[in-house]
């Protein structure tokens, strides 16, 4: 299998032993990991890093994964189509058309196992898992 | 003291964790030894000999601890352009669009606050004179405000030591400073009356206000600090005194992640600043 | 000419503060809302006009105005806005409850005794702002009864900062009922591990 290079994940939780959760995983998996824990965090990441995709979930202060999306989704720049996994406590089917709504590209509910996280970041970013 | 204490591993991770939750500040495996330095520091400057008990007084934040722990990490003195590349932002994109939503004649108004000493506004005139273009054809009004009115004199006096003028050039320091005792300069008559100091409590929505409308806030390394009510009313107080399309600058370490979401996220190439929306709500 | 040497006189605000929270421009709602914190019957006015509110800033002002009465009453606002389904107003809510600590006290074992999973995992944040004796006192109790695998979650999230050698107990019997869980076990061994030695 051909090693990842160089991927960026950003994820984006306000728990920290998830964000090292998924880290840890991904980091495994051969990708580079950076993380924020609300909002307006992640906004500021993205607008001054190169991501491939971002792992967000959406009860956080300040500013919740949804807002975020959609402030995301809104940029001029090309970061503006950044690739997002929405991972949520949220189990209802309103909860994920939200999320699809407010630019998600896959919505995943918690708790989610270090291996199916590894294989849809892998997916997403067109690497095979 | 010959040897650290050992903070164990999740210790470590404890500290961390809850630095970068509170302030934003990310400490990481580089600096475990200056994070375990400056916990047995502070355990033992407190009289605290277990990690336990100490962390439970960071996390209470008692008699400002987590400013106390984290003083050991940034450059706390005031000096003539600190931050430059903040200015540099000032300069090159901040001030260019807010000239576009001024009516002829209008001023351009910046406002320091907290502004201790003097140094960050009379900085901000001086980067200004310096370094942008319309500096001839813009009337520039520059306010420096501060709760602390022992600084403010100072401030008003505008006489600064070695270390203030350090990265200021011979050249500017020729141009702008005149040297009134021994190794002490005074910044010039003009520019001395160009800055209006004033005393302003971030926390008085009163006090705020009667300040007026600025188009650049520049408020450092102060935010960071308050408890959680207290930063979202300075928040609320500054956005106030924003005009639509204003910007605020905060310290290099601090992020409107941690103090409020009113305000949108720009990025220029200079530095990460926040913007009061265009449309919407003014106080 | 350039660096204005006369400054502008201080700018004197009309006396006279807009009245209504929900009518007029959102400029209007916000200023009305900001001077209803200061008013006697603010938190009547601010409650009445949250459910109406649609602007984010003027929510964010009254959720601010509310945390700084930092009342019961204020607080008794505000709590039910863990409920919603609008994740942002969730936030809102749960940032005025953590902005006003003692005011949010009273409600906090109440709502982790909620029967909806979601509002107790998102009130475990609210612990984290309890006296520690308290907080691991309700966390532990809360461990101990929970079947929710997000709910234990959130708990052992704050315990991990908060947590004292008392709840190691509680935290040994968790793993053991979510041995299956990876996250679970992962996280409960984090926090054990920061708690230490009884």
């Amino acid at each position: 299998m051909v090693e990842p290079a160089g991927k960026r994940i950003l994820v984006v939780d306000d728990a920290s032993l998830v964000r090292r959760f998924y880290r840890e995983a991904l980091e495994r998996a051969g990708f580079e990991v950076d993380e924020a824990l609300n909002g307006v965090e992640a906004v500021e990441k993205v607008l001054g890093g190169i991501y491939d995709l971002v792992v967000v979930d959406v009860n956080m202060p300040q500013m919740d994964g949804l807002t975020f999306l959609k402030v995301l989704r809104r940029q001029a720049t090309a970061v503006s189509s950044l690739p997002a996994l929405v991972i949520s406590t949220e189990a209802a089917a309103q909860d994920a058309a939200a999320a699809r709504a407010a630019g998600a590209n896959f919505y995943l509910v918690k708790p989610v196992s270090q291996e199916w996280l590894v294989e849809h970041v892998s997916i997403m970013c067109g690497r095979p898992a | 003291m010959s040897e650290l204490p050992a903070v164990s591993e999740e210790e470590f991770r404890k500290v961390c964790d809850f630095l970068y939750r509170r302030t934003g500040m990310l400490f990481t495996e580089v600096k475990r030894y200056y994070v375990q330095r400056r916990i047995a520091e502070r355990m033992a400057s407190l009289g605290i000999s277990v990690f336990a008990t100490y962390f439970a007084y960071l996390r209470g934040d008692a008699d400002g601890e987590i400013e106390k722990f984290v003083n050991a990490f940034t450059v706390n003195e005031t000096y003539f352009y600190r931050e430059e590349h903040q200015l540099r932002c000032l300069s090159s994109d901040l001030l260019n669009e807010r000239v576009r939503a001024k009516r002829p004649g209008e001023a351009l108004r910046i406002w320091s606050v907290p502004c201790s000493t003097g140094e960050e506004p009379y900085s901000i005139a001086l980067w200004l004179l310096e370094n942008w273009p319309a500096v001839d054809v813009q009337d520039i009004e520059i306010v420096g405000s501060d709760i602390d009115t022992e600084c403010l004199a100072a401030a008003r006096d505008g006489e600064f030591g070695q270390r203030a003028l350090m990265r200021l050039t011979p050249e500017l320091i020729a141009k702008y400073f005149v040297e009134s005792a021994h190794e002490r300069w005074r910044i010039v008559e003009d520019l001395r009356q160009s800055v209006q100091f004033t005393t302003a409590n971030l926390m008085d929505p009163a006090e705020t206000r009667r300040h007026g409308i600025f188009d650049v806030i520049f408020c450092r390394n102060v935010l960071i600090y308050f408890d959680d009510a207290s930063r979202r009313l300075a928040a609320e107080n500054l956005f106030e005194c924003l005009a639509p399309g204003g910007f605020i600058c905060l310290g290099h370490t601090e992020s409107m992640s941690r103090i409020s979401p009113l305000f949108e996220v720009r990025r220029f190439a200079d530095a990460i600043v926040y913007q009061r929306p265009k449309g919407g709500v003014r106080g | 000419m350039p660096l204005v040497r006369r400054p502008s006189p201080p700018f004197e605000p009309s006396a006279a503060a807009p009245v209504s929270l929900t009518e007029g421009t959102s400029d209007q709602r916000w200023a009305a809302v900001r001077a209803a914190a200061t008013r006697p019957d603010g938190v009547a006015l601010l409650a009445a006009a949250l459910p109406q509110e649609r602007d984010p800033r003027v929510l964010e002002a009254i959720f601010t105005a509310l945390a700084r009465v930092a009342t019961a009453e204020s607080a008794a606002a505000v709590a039910p806005f863990i409920r919603s389904d609008d994740a942002s107003l969730r936030a809102a809510a749960l940032d005025a409850l953590r902005a006003m600590p003692e005011a949010s006290r009273p409600h906090v074992s109440r709502l982790l005794a909620d029967p909806d999973p979601d509002v107790r995992l998102l009130s475990c944040e609210l612990a984290r702002g309890l006296p520690e004796g308290e907080a691991n006192r309700l966390l532990s109790a809360l461990i101990d009864g929970e079947a929710e695998k997000n709910v234990v979650a959130a708990a052992v999230e704050v315990l991990a900062e908060v947590g004292r050698p008392e709840v190691l107990a509680a935290l040994a019997r968790c793993a053991e009922r979510f041995a299956g869980d990876p996250f679970l076990a992962f996280s409960i061994k984090v926090a054990t591990d920061r708690i230490g030695e009884p």
